[in-house]
């Protein structure tokens, strides 16, 4: 498949990034490690007229700053994090999210930034231009949805996988344009429209993704589901983080997240609540994934029904849980 | 309007024109004639255009031409490796692990890259670090012992061996 005609300009600073983007505006689109952005070419769901290449701008390594950030650069390979000591030592969770990503040549191109910015997927949207000369749904501009014939709104699934252990880890998104810049907690950018997914305006560059880190005794977990297991877009994918006290039974925090549901990740908040202050246990577990499924309120697609994906929400949830007492 | 890129492929430099939208599967194959490199689906789903940059493997239909002027990049004419990707193809052929062929180059540069990374891989590394390529042919179980049969030539023992 051919790639439609642009004009390339290949920015050797993130300034000069936003610069260009500052110039052309809605008109550009900017491309990291590709892999989102060029499948959407070649399918001609999008055609800017710029297209804005990062892959010269130098990536900086991650560092822990005195406010107590781990600072990774928006433009890390995925599968740079897993190399970086660093980052296994303050975010094995973002680390172990990132592993399950695409395959290993996509984890080698894709980058963070890009995963955060990732466009929302669905089964109608996400076709080659065989569909192209039928009416245009939501996402396309036009004003009716496929997936749900009657929906008054598109229902298209954020299906990034760090997206979940971003929201457990309480991450801030550096954003740069032309005015300067800001930082945003990764929970609130998410518009839950899934038109426009993310906050994220024409101009802006994700620079930095930053991650507070902790000196709480913590077990993780994360869990993906798909119907391959590799090289897949997730069916349900959940991140779990418990913060214990001393004596490492009992759960002084928790944050559990699901991903691939509907256009934001949900945080599961009863289940949250049923595990604070209490001594870990199976019975325990299995009472806070009833919760989780009871609350998370997935968008059904062709191909699974919503009590199909509460049922997954349940299990993973469960088998998370499982594996985050086991790491603490 | 054509643009002047350098690349540098299989150690040789080269001085290409090529479109801003030019991927570097099209370049590899359209414009220097290295056919090796196959492109199925051209979205990142299947892994046939897989080649090296600068040691690792990468998709080369979905990157720009334009973007790999300072990587090195390695198809599967360029040998690299060693040897590795020489004794991956005789397993290969030794296996049967080879049918219409049109996945066996990327399937034996991620393979070899996963070999220089970890020389003695489990089924199960072999399985993740082989997701990214599709083949419709062999039902894939050729294909892993194959790379299990190359470990084991290129470590000089047997898997069982080394448990002992």
């Amino acid at each position: 498949m051919r790639l439609p005609r642009f004009e390339l300009k290949q920015p050797e600073s993130l300034n000069d990034a936003a610069e260009l983007l500052y110039r052309y505006g809605s008109s550009a689109g900017l491309a990291a490690g590709g892999t989102d952005l060029f499948p959407r070419l070649k399918y001609r769901l999008a055609a800017p007229d710029v297209v804005v290449s990062l892959r010269r701008i130098p990536v900086g390594q991650p560092v822990e700053d005195p406010e107590g950030y781990l600072i990774i650069d928006a433009l890390m390979k995925l599968a740079d994090m897993g190399r970086s000591e660093i980052i296994q030592r303050n975010a094995p969770l973002l680390v172990e999210a990132a592993h399950w990503i695409g395959s290993s040549q996509i984890r080698n191109m894709a980058t963070l930034g890009g995963n955060v910015c990732l466009e929302t997927r669905c089964m109608y949207f996400n076709q080659s231009h065989d569909f192209q000369f039928v009416e245009p749904c939501f996402k396309r501009g036009g004003d009716l949805c496929y997936l749900m014939p009657k929906g008054r709104k598109c229902w298209a699934v954020c299906m990034a996988d760090t997206a979940p252990a971003l929201v457990c880890l309480d991450a801030r998104i550096e954003l740069t344009n032309g005015d300067g810049t800001r930082r945003v907690p990764f929970a609130d950018l998410f518009t839950g429209n899934s038109v426009k997914p993310i906050d994220v305006g024409p101009t802006d560059v994700v620079t930095r993704v930053l991650i507070p880190t902790s000196s709480a005794i913590r077990g993780w977990g994360f869990m993906k589901s798909s119907p391959r297991g590799g090289l897949e877009f997730a069916t349900v994918n959940l991140a779990v983080l418990l913060e214990m006290l001393d004596d490492r039974e009992t759960c002084s925090n928790a944050r559990i997240t699901v991903g691939a549901v509907s256009a934001s990740p949900q945080r599961a908040h009863k289940a949250e609540e049923l595990l604070k202050g209490q001594k870990l246990s199976t019975d325990l577990f299995v009472a806070a994934a009833q919760a989780a499924a009871e609350e998370i309120r997935p968008v059904p697609r062709p191909d699974y029904s919503r009590s199909y994906l509460k049922e997954c929400v349940k299990i993973l949830c469960r088998d998370s849980l499982t594996m985050a007492r086991g790491k603490i | 309007m054509k643009i002047v890129i350098e690349l540098s492929v299989n150690g040789d430099s080269y001085e290409v024109a090529v479109e801003p939208q030019t991927t570097l599967t099209e370049c590899l194959r359209d414009h220097l004639g290295l056919m090796g490199t196959k492109e199925a689906c051209g979205t990142g789903e299947c892994g046939s255009c897989t080649v090296w940059a600068d040691g690792r493997p990468i998709l080369s239909c979905l990157v720009l031409a334009a973007d790999c002027q300072q990587m090195e990049i390695t198809t599967i004419e360029g040998y690299p490796g060693h040897g590795t990707i020489k004794v991956l193809q005789q397993k290969f052929q030794e296996k049967g692990a080879v049918q219409c062929g049109f996945c066996t180059s990327g399937m034996i540069l991620t393979s070899a890259a996963l070999l220089k990374k970890n020389s003695r891989p489990t089924e199960d590394e072999i399985r993740k670090a082989l997701e990214g390529n599709l083949c419709r042919c062999t039902g894939y179980n050729k294909i892993f012992q194959a790379v299990q049969a190359a470990s084991e030539q290129l470590s000089g023992e047997s898997v069982e061996e080394a448990a002992k």
